[in-house]
């Protein structure tokens, strides 16, 4: 069921994200296909979601028109609509698919290089507060546009956050963690990116990677591999991956 | 807002129901609609923390204040009518609404936890403001969103609470 094709996967993202109307009801996104989807868009496609980008960042979703992304990406519209089908509420989903997968394509390769549990977190958490800190799009339509912007970051919904995060980290965790250990890790981790993004401190600053640290150190190392992180029944192991004996 | 929602609110409304005048309404809030229902809503949120600080006051130490806080404060938000009906019909009005008054809850959900922080033994290395700071988000998170945590289960509670939120803050007892 993963190997849909791009409309049909736009589709079932588009129904999970709730962009509009017609919310809800879809089977359940392969959060991963966000990357794959990412990678395989054409030229063309590639095109139009920069210009959306573009015009989101100018006027916001809800004053931006397909005619305003095809002048903006120098296409007709019924270029537009031959290579999203759909209209603006589908480009909303692909722009979303394509900003989760190329934050998946440009973290990863970073992230694999990590060489410790600590090293993984600074870099991860670093890294996603400073997309966050500069990325103009998204600031722009949390301030202008809240009402469409912040519920998918509240409540229920933050479940397909924690579903993205645990796309994003289970492999590199993985590495570091037991297998039961990574989801509620993930979990913890999207948190902690997300309060600190949306409400930045001085103590935990992406410009000072000391700072990110000290968190990391100090707090979040302990708290991913204490053992009561796990059952009880498996409270006696050693949280050493190099020992794990399973 | 209980009854009809809050973007059917009007002034007219609001001073029908509490017996006043319009143009007392907006002597009260001169901002009008706006005003009222942020002033509402900020209203609700400090009743929901004042009533979940009785029912956990008395812990006797931080592990358990947590533990017993977010298994109460989880079973008040989800018996919250108000609340519970604004998410499901009016999302993209309640939740900018409480993302405006947030960091006042974390003011004080922090101001708390920094006294509780002094009466506990922690960790070389840990700073109490950061450490409170930290705790407040976190609390609150899984409030809201719960995640895979089944907060309904005071097992689940405790471990969540001596694991990912006190490990790496203080010095816990081992556990048994």
């Amino acid at each position: 069921m993963h190997s849909v094709s791009g409309v049909t996967q736009a589709t079932v993202i588009h129904d999970r994200l709730e962009v509009g109307e017609g919310a809800g009801a879809g089977p359940v996104a392969p959060v991963g296909a966000w990357a794959a989807e990412y990678l395989a868009a054409g030229d063309a496609e590639r095109r139009l979601v920069e210009a959306a980008l573009r015009c989101f960042a100018r006027w916001g979703i809800r004053k931006t028109s397909v005619d305003d992304i095809a002048r903006e990406a120098g296409v007709s519209r019924a270029t537009v609509y031959r290579v999203v089908p759909g209209g603006k509420d589908r480009l909303v989903q692909v722009v979303l698919c394509h900003e989760a997968g190329r934050l998946f394509h440009t973290m990863d390769a970073e992230l694999s290089a990590a060489e410790t549990l600590e090293d993984l977190l600074v870099t991860g958490i670093r890294g996603l507060l400073l997309v966050a800190d500069g990325h103009d799009v998204l600031r722009t339509l949390i301030r202008d546009e809240p009402e469409l912007v912040l519920p998918h970051f509240a409540f229920h919904q933050l479940d397909r956050i924690f579903d993205l995060a645990d796309t994003l980290a289970r492999p590199h965790l993985s590495r570091f963690l037991p297998p039961e250990d990574v989801r509620p890790a993930a979990e913890l981790l999207a948190r902690v990116v997300l309060t600190y993004a949306f409400r930045p401190t001085p103590w935990v600053d992406p410009h000072d990677p000391d700072s990110v640290r000290r968190l990391v150190r100090t707090y979040l190392v302990p708290a991913l591999t204490s053992p009561s992180v796990s059952e009880p029944s498996l409270s006696d192991r050693t949280t050493d991956p190099a020992q794990e004996s399973t | 807002m209980e009854r009809d929602g809050l973007g059917a609110l009007t002034v007219e409304e609001v001073a029908r129901e509490a017996g006043v005048a319009r143009a007392t309404v907006y002597r009260t809030f001169p901002g009008g609609r706006d005003e009222v229902v942020g002033a509402a809503v900020a209203h609700a949120v400090a009743g929901f923390f004042a009533d979940l600080r009785r029912d956990i006051g008395d812990a006797p130490d931080l592990a358990t204040l947590l533990e017993r806080g977010l298994v109460a404060a989880r079973r008040r938000l989800e018996s919250h009518a108000a609340l519970q009906r604004a998410l499901q019909e009016e999302a993209g009005q309640i939740v900018p609404r409480l993302a405006t008054v947030m960091p006042l809850v974390i003011d004080g959900v922090r101001a708390e936890l920094t006294s509780r922080l002094a009466r506990e033994r922690l960790r070389p290395g840990v700073v109490p403001d950061q450490a409170a700071d930290l705790l407040a988000r976190l609390f609150l998170s899984l409030i809201g969103s719960p995640g895979s945590w089944d907060l309904d289960d005071p097992d689940a509670a405790r471990r969540l609470v001596r694991g990912q939120l006190l490990a790496g803050v203080v010095e816990l007892d081992p556990p048994g």
